[in-house]
C-alpha cells in the first residue's frame, strides 16, 4: 500500500519523533481521513487564530480518531501554494483545506486535484472554480450593511475617514465598491479622507496618523474601517477627546473594539484604556475565523458521504451597542446564549478577533481559538 | 558586496572549468541531492507525474531568476522583477477573449515578453543614459507598476485561454519530458549562446569594473540598457508562464517571488555585485527552494517550524556551496591558524613593544592647516551634491502640501505627526545605512522589529515597571541577532542578503513560537506617552529623535568606528591591507542594524499600543529606499546620515500627502514612484570617463 509504504520510510527518515507519530498513524491509517490544510502567511492574528480553531476541531473527541490533520503554510506566494496543493494530493491527501491566497490563481491545480477525487475546501477567502467548495461570508453585504449604519448614524450628512483593506483581493473589492456605492446614494456624505489598511491596527495607525497631520478630529464626523476602529478610539483619546465624543466607527469585530462598546463604566476585569468600556458608538462585523473549522467539519461530512453544498455563506456576525454582551467564560455554550466579548483578562490582545461563534461548531470555543484547546 | 575574493589559480581543462563553475556545480548537487531525498521519503516511486508537476512548479521562479542574474552579472539589481510579472498576468488575463475558439500561443508569448521588455528598457533608460542607481530606479518602477497593473486589473478575475496553459503545462515528448525544463532549457540554451558572443563578454567585463570595461573601449552604456531589457524579457516570460499555470489574472501575484528571487541567484552561486555566477546556477538555485516546499509536507515539518527550517536550509544551502580551500570559512580557519603561531611566538602586534615611533613634527603645524583649510562647501561639496536633493524635494513636497491640503505649515499638528512617523525611519537607517555603507542589506529588519515589539509587549504587561528591565533585555536580544548576522558573515562568508534573509526566516519562526501565534500583552503607559504623548505641543520622541540624530552624525562622521564603516565600503581588501579590523568592523556594523531594528520594535509597541506579528514587514523596503534616496551608494562607502534623514523626512512628507488626498491607490502608488525617481535624478553618477 502506498501510503503505508510513506510511513516507513519517513519513521526510517526522521527517527524516534516521527516513528512515534508513524506508529499511531499507520495503526489508524485505514479509518483515519489524511487531511491538509494549506495555510496563507501565518504572521498575523486572523490567520494564527483560524488555524488554531481547525487544529482544535481536529483534536475533538468526535474528530480525533476520523482525522489526520496536517498544516502546512505557503506564506503570502500564490506560487508556493499551487506547489503546495500538488504536493498534498501526492501525499495522499483525501481532502485539503485551504485559505486561498488568491481567488483566480489555484482554480488549475484545484481542478486537477478535483479529478483525482480529492475534496478542496476553502475558507475566509473564495476559491472561484467550480469544484471547489467555499465557505465565507457575504463581503458586499458587510460592505453594505456598515456603510448604512454609519450614514444612518450620522443622519445622512457629514465628512467621513475610509480605510480599506488590501488593494488588489476580492475582499477588499467588494466590501468597498458596496460601501462606496451606499455613500453615494447620500450626497452630503462626503470621504474626505481614504487610506490602505492592510487589514492591520498598527498599519491603521500609521494611516490615520498620516491623514491627521493635515486635519483634526473636529473634522471628522464618522469613521468606515475594515480594520482599526479601536486604534482610532485609541488616537482620539490620546488627542484629549473624552468618551462621550468617540466619532461613530463602523469596523471590524476585534475584541477590543468591542470591550470599548460596552457602557462607560462597566466593570471588567483586566480593563485599562484605551482596552476599557468606553461606550463607543459602533457597528462591529467581522470574517469570522471559525471558518476554516467549520471547512473541516463540511470535508470530514463530505468524506462521510453526506451531501455538502458547494457554497456555504455563513451569517454576518453583527453587533451594535444594543447587543454587544461580555461572556464571562467563553465557552461555546455561553456564547450560544447572546455574549459575543470577551474580558481582557482572558484575552490580552485587543487586536484579536472575537466573532468565534457559530452555532454549527460546538466544539471551538474561546480556547479553541486562544490556545487550539477544543470543548468538552 | 566588493569584496577581495581570492582569484582562482587558472588551470588547464578540466580544472579551469571546474573552479570557473564551482557555484553553479554544487548548487546542481544541492538540487539533485534534495530531489533524491524528495523521492526517497515521499508517496511511492519518483514517476514522470511528479517530475513534470515539480518542473512547472518552479519555472515561474526559474525564468524570472534568469533574468535577475544577468542584471546581477552586469552589477546591478532589479527589484522590479515581481512587479513585472504581475503586470504581464494582468495584461495577458484582461485582454485575452474568453469567447475566441483558440489563442495563439506564439503571439500571446511574445506579447507578455514585450510588455517586459518594455519596462527593463524604461529600467534602463535611467540606469544607463541617466547612470542613477539601479536599487531607486527599479524601485520606483516597482511602485509605478504596481499602480499600473491595479489600473488594468483592480481585483483577481479574467481569462487565459486554455491552449496557452495546454502548451506550457504540457508535454515535449510525451510521457517522457514535460513542456517547462524545454522552456528553460531553450532560454538557458540562448543564453550560453549569447555568452559566448562579443556581448556576453562586456557584460561579464562591465559587471566586474566598469571603469575597467571602458577604459577598453566597452560600451558600458549599451551593455546596461541591454542588460536590463534582456532581463526584462525574462521576467516578461516569467509572466506568460504564470498566467498559463494559473489560468486567470491576479493583480498580486508575482509581488511575493521577489525575495526568493533573490535567494535563488545567491543559492545558485552568483555573487551580488556582478561579475561571477551564471544563470544555470540560479536555475537549480530556484528548484532547490522550491522543492523545500515538498520536503517540509512529507516531513510534516509543524507551520510554526516551517520558516525555521526554510532558514536552515538556505544556509546550508549556501554554506554546502561554499566549502573549498578558497572560500571564506575556510581562509578565516587559515587565519586563526596562523594568528595562533604568531601569538606562540609572540609575533602579534598586541605583544609588540607600543613606543610611539611616529615622527616629531615641527611645532604650530597643525595650526598652519588649519588657516589653510578650504571653506565649508569645498570640503563638503560631495556631501551636498548628494544630500541636498533629497531636502529640496522634500520641501516642495511640503509647499505643495500646504496648497493642496491646507493646513501644514502653520500647523504644529503636521510637523508633529511628520517628525514621529519619521522617526522609525529615521532610526532604522542609522542601522541599514551603516550596512549598506560597507556594501551590505540587512533583511532581518522586519523580524528583529517584530520579534522585539512581542517579546517587549509580553513582558511589560502594562507595567511601567517591567520596563526598566524590559527593555534593556529586548536591546540586548537585538544585539544578540546582528551578533549572529555578523558571524555568518563574515566567518562563514555567507552572502549578507542570504544570512539576513534566513534570519529573518528564524526570528519569524521564533517570534510564532514565543507568542502561538497570538502576541500577548501590551505596551506600559510611559512608553505608549514617549510615543504619543504631548508636552508643550510636542511629543517627547521628537527630542529623542533629534538627539539621536546628532549621535548617528557624530557616530559616522567624527569617530573612528565611522571612518572605517567608509573604508569597509571603500574597498574591503584596502580597508585589510591598511589595518582596519575588518571582522570586528562588520560585526558591529550588524548589532548596530539590529539594535535600531530592536529600538524601532520598542518604538512601534509604543506607538501602537501593543504588538502584533508582522508589524515590521512594511519597514523593510522603505529602510533600504530612504538610505539610497538620501545619496548613498548602494554598493557601498558613500554616503551621509544627514542625506539618509532627508530621504526620511522627504518619503514620510509624500506619503502625508498622498494619504490626504482622496485619490485612489493605483493613483497614488504611481506617483510615489514617479516622485522618488524624479527626486533621485539629481543623484545621477558622474560620466565614467
Amino acid at each position: 500500500m502506498k501510503f503505508g509504504s510513506s510511513i516507513r520510510r519517513l519513521s526510517l527518515l526522521a527517527g524516534v519523533v516521527a516513528s512515534a507519530l508513524g506508529v499511531a498513524a499507520s495503526a489508524d491509517a485505514a479509518e483515519k481521513y489524511k487531511i491538509f490544510l494549506s495555510m496563507s502567511y501565518i504572521g498575523n492574528d486572523w490567520q494564527a487564530e483560524a488555524a488554531n480553531m481547525v487544529k482544535a476541531l481536529a483534536a475533538h473527541k468526535d474528530f480525533a480518531d476520523k482525522v489526520d490533520l496536517q498544516v502546512q503554510v505557503a506564506g503570502p506566494n500564490a506560487q508556493r501554494q499551487i506547489q503546495q496543493i500538488n504536493a498534498m494530493v501526492q501525499g495522499g491527501a483525501k481532502a485539503i483545506v485551504v485559505y486561498p491566497i488568491s481567488p483566480t490563481a489555484l482554480n488549475q491545480v484545484v481542478k486537477s486535484a478535483c479529478d483525482k477525487g480529492v475534496k478542496v475546501f476553502a475558507y475566509d477567502a473564495e476559491i472561484t472554480e467550480p469544484c471547489a467548495y467555499n465557505v465565507h461570508i457575504d463581503q458586499e453585504e458587510a460592505g453594505r450593511v456598515t456603510a448604512e449604519w454609519l450614514v444612518k448614524k450620522l443622519n445622512g450628512k457629514g465628512n467621513i475617514v475610509a480605510i480599506t483593506g488590501v488593494p488588489g483581493t476580492s475582499v477588499d473589492d467588494q466590501r468597498t465598491k458596496a460601501a462606496k456605492e451606499v455613500f453615494a446614494k447620500h450626497p452630503d456624505i462626503k470621504i474626505v479622507g481614504e487610506a490602505v489598511g492592510m487589514w492591520s491596527q498598527a498599519v491603521a495607525r500609521t494611516e490615520l496618523s498620516k491623514i491627521l497631520g493635515t486635519r483634526s478630529w473636529d473634522d471628522i464626523d464618522g469613521l468606515w474601517m475594515q480594520v482599526g476602529c479601536f486604534t482610532a478610539n485609541a488616537m482620539q483619546l490620546e488627542a484629549g477627546k473624552k468618551a462621550g465624543q468617540l466619532i461613530p466607527c463602523a469596523g471590524e469585530g476585534s475584541n477590543g473594539g468591542r470591550i470599548q462598546m460596552l457602557t462607560e463604566g462597566t466593570e471588567v476585569e483586566g480593563a485599562a484604556p484605551p482596552y476599557a468600556p468606553l461606550g463607543a458608538q459602533r457597528i462591529s462585523y467581522a470574517s469570522p475565523p471559525y471558518s476554516g473549522a467549520l471547512a473541516l467539519k463540511l470535508a470530514v461530512e463530505a468524506l462521510e458521504g453526506k451531501e455538502v453544498p458547494k457554497l456555504t455563506v455563513l451569517p454576518l456576525p453583527l453587533v451594535t451597542n444594543e447587543t454587544v454582551k461580555l461572556c464571562e467564560e467563553g465557552t461555546w455554550e455561553e456564547m450560544k446564549a447572546g455574549c459575543n466579548v470577551f474580558k481582557p483578562s482572558l484575552v490580552s490582545n485587543p487586536g484579536w478577533f472575537a466573532s468565534i461563534y457559530s452555532e454549527k461548531t460546538p466544539e471551538v470555543g474561546l480556547n479553541a481559538a486562544l490556545v487550539g484547546q477544543p470543548e468538552n | 558586496m566588493s569584496e577581495g575574493s581570492i582569484a582562482a589559480t587558472p588551470g588547464h581543462g578540466l580544472n579551469r572549468f571546474l573552479s570557473r563553475n564551482r557555484g553553479t556545480l554544487i548548487a546542481g548537487a544541492v538540487f539533485v541531492l534534495l530531489l533524491l531525498l524528495v523521492d526517497w521519503v515521499s508517496v511511492g516511486p519518483f514517476t514522470y507525474f511528479d517530475a513534470s508537476f515539480l518542473s512547472s512548479g518552479g519555472a515561474t521562479s526559474a525564468i524570472a531568476a534568469v533574468g535577475q542574474t544577468i542584471v546581477i552579472l552586469s552589477g546591478g539589481f532589479d527589484l522590479s522583477a515581481g512587479a513585472v510579472i504581475s503586470l504581464v498576468n494582468v495584461v495577458l488575463a484582461s485582454s485575452m477573449d474568453p469567447a475566441a475558439a483558440s489563442t495563439s500561443v506564439v503571439l500571446w508569448t511574445l506579447a507578455g515578453i514585450a510588455v517586459g521588455m518594455a519596462v527593463g528598457a524604461f529600467n534602463g533608460f535611467f540606469i544607463a543614459v541617466l547612470r542613477m542607481q539601479p536599487i531607486v530606479v527599479t524601485l520606483s518602477t516597482m511602485f509605478i507598476l504596481q499602480g499600473v497593473t491595479l489600473l488594468v486589473m483592480d481585483k483577481p478575475g479574467g481569462f487565459i485561454g486554455a491552449d496557452l496553459g495546454a502548451f506550457y503545462l504540457g508535454d515535449a515528448i510525451p510521457g517522457w519530458l514535460p513542456m517547462s525544463p524545454v522552456v528553460i532549457g531553450v532560454l538557458l540554451l540562448l543564453w550560453l549562446w549569447l555568452k559566448g558572443t562579443r556581448f556576453g563578454t562586456t557584460i561579464y567585463a562591465v559587471g566586474s569594473d566598469p571603469d575597467a570595461a571602458a577604459a577598453v573601449g566597452v560600451n558600458v552604456m549599451l551593455t546596461r540598457f541591454l542588460v536590463y531589457v534582456l532581463a526584462g524579457g525574462c521576467y516578461g516570460l516569467a509572466g506568460v508562464f504564470i498566467s498559463a499555470q494559473t489560468g486567470s489574472g491576479d493583480p498580486l501575484v508575482g509581488n511575493p517571488l521577489l525575495l526568493s528571487m533573490f535567494a535563488a541567484v545567491v543559492v545558485g552561486g552568483t555573487r551580488l555585485g556582478g561579475g561571477q555566477g551564471g544563470p544555470v546556477g540560479s536555475v537549480f538555485g530556484a528548484y532547490i527552494l522550491m522543492m523545500v516546499v515538498n520536503i517540509l509536507l512529507v516531513l510534516n515539518v509543524s507551520a510554526y517550524y516551517s520558516t525555521i527550517a526554510e532558514g536552515m536550509i538556505l544556509i546550508l544551502a549556501v554554506l554546502a556551496g561554499s566549502l573549498s580551500r578558497g572560500s571564506i570559512l575556510a581562509s578565516q580557519l587559515r587565519a586563526g591558524w596562523s594568528r595562533l603561531a604568531a601569538w606562540r611566538a609572540g609575533m602579534l602586534p598586541s605583544q609588540l613593544d607600543r613606543g610611539d615611533k611616529r615622527l616629531r613634527m615641527a611645532a604650530g603645524g597643525r595650526a598652519r592647516t588649519v588657516s589653510h583649510q578650504p571653506p565649508f562647501y569645498v570640503r563638503n561639496v560631495e556631501t551636498l551634491r548628494y544630500a541636498l536633493p533629497a531636502y529640496v524635494c522634500l520641501i516642495a513636497v511640503i509647499v505643495v502640501t500646504q496648497f493642496w491640503l491646507g493646513h501644514a505649515i502653520l500647523n504644529p499638528g503636521y510637523w508633529n505627526s511628520l517628525l514621529v512617523l519619521s522617526s522609525f525611519l529615521a532610526v532604522l537607517a542609522l542601522g541599514q545605512g551603516s550596512v549598506i555603507l560597507t556594501g551590505g542589506l540587512d533583511l532581518s529588519v522586519p523580524w528583529t522589529i517584530g520579534l522585539c515589539g512581542i517579546i517587549l509587549a509580553g513582558m511589560v504587561n502594562g507595567s511601567d515597571g517591567a520596563l526598566v528591565y524590559a527593555l534593556p533585555l529586548v536591546l540586548l536580544m537585538a544585539l544578540a541577532i546582528g551578533f549572529v548576522n555578523g558571524v555568518g558573515i563574515v566567518y562563514l562568508g555567507i552572502s549578507p542578503i542570504v544570512m539576513t534573509l534566513a534570519t529573518n526566516g528564524l526570528l519569524q519562526g521564533f517570534a510564532l513560537l514565543y507568542s502561538q501565534g497570538t502576541p500577548a500583552g501590551f505596551s506600559s503607559p510611559l512608553l505608549r506617552w514617549f510615543m504619543t504623548g504631548k508636552v508643550a505641543g510636542i511629543v517627547p520622541v521628537i527630542p529623542f529623535m533629534i538627539a539621536f540624530v546628532v549621535f548617528a552624525v557624530v557616530l559616522l562622521g567624527r569617530t573612528p568606528f565611522g571612518r572605517r564603516v567608509y573604508g569597509i565600503g571603500n574597498g574591503l581588501r584596502a580597508a585589510q591591507l591598511s589595518g582596519i579590523a575588518v571582522e570586528k568592523t562588520l560585526i558591529l556594523v550588524y548589532m548596530l542594524s539590529s539594535f535600531c531594528a530592536g529600538l524601532v520594535g520598542v518604538m512601534l509597541t509604543g506607538f501602537s499600543g501593543q504588538a502584533s506579528l508582522g508589524m515590521g514587514d512594511d519597514y523593510l523596503l522603505p529602510s533600504i529606499a530612504v538610505v539610497v534616496v538620501g545619496g548613498a551608494l548602494i554598493t557601498g562607502g558613500r554616503g551621509h546620515y544627514l542625506g539618509m534623514l532627508g530621504g526620511v523626512l522627504l518619503l514620510t512628507a509624500l506619503q502625508m500627502l498622498l494619504a490626504g488626498t482622496t485619490l485612489p491607490y493605483a493613483t497614488r502608488a504611481i506617483l510615489y514612484g514617479l516622485v522618488v525617481l524624479g527626486a533621485v535624478m539629481a543623484l545621477r553618477e558622474r560620466r565614467v570617463h
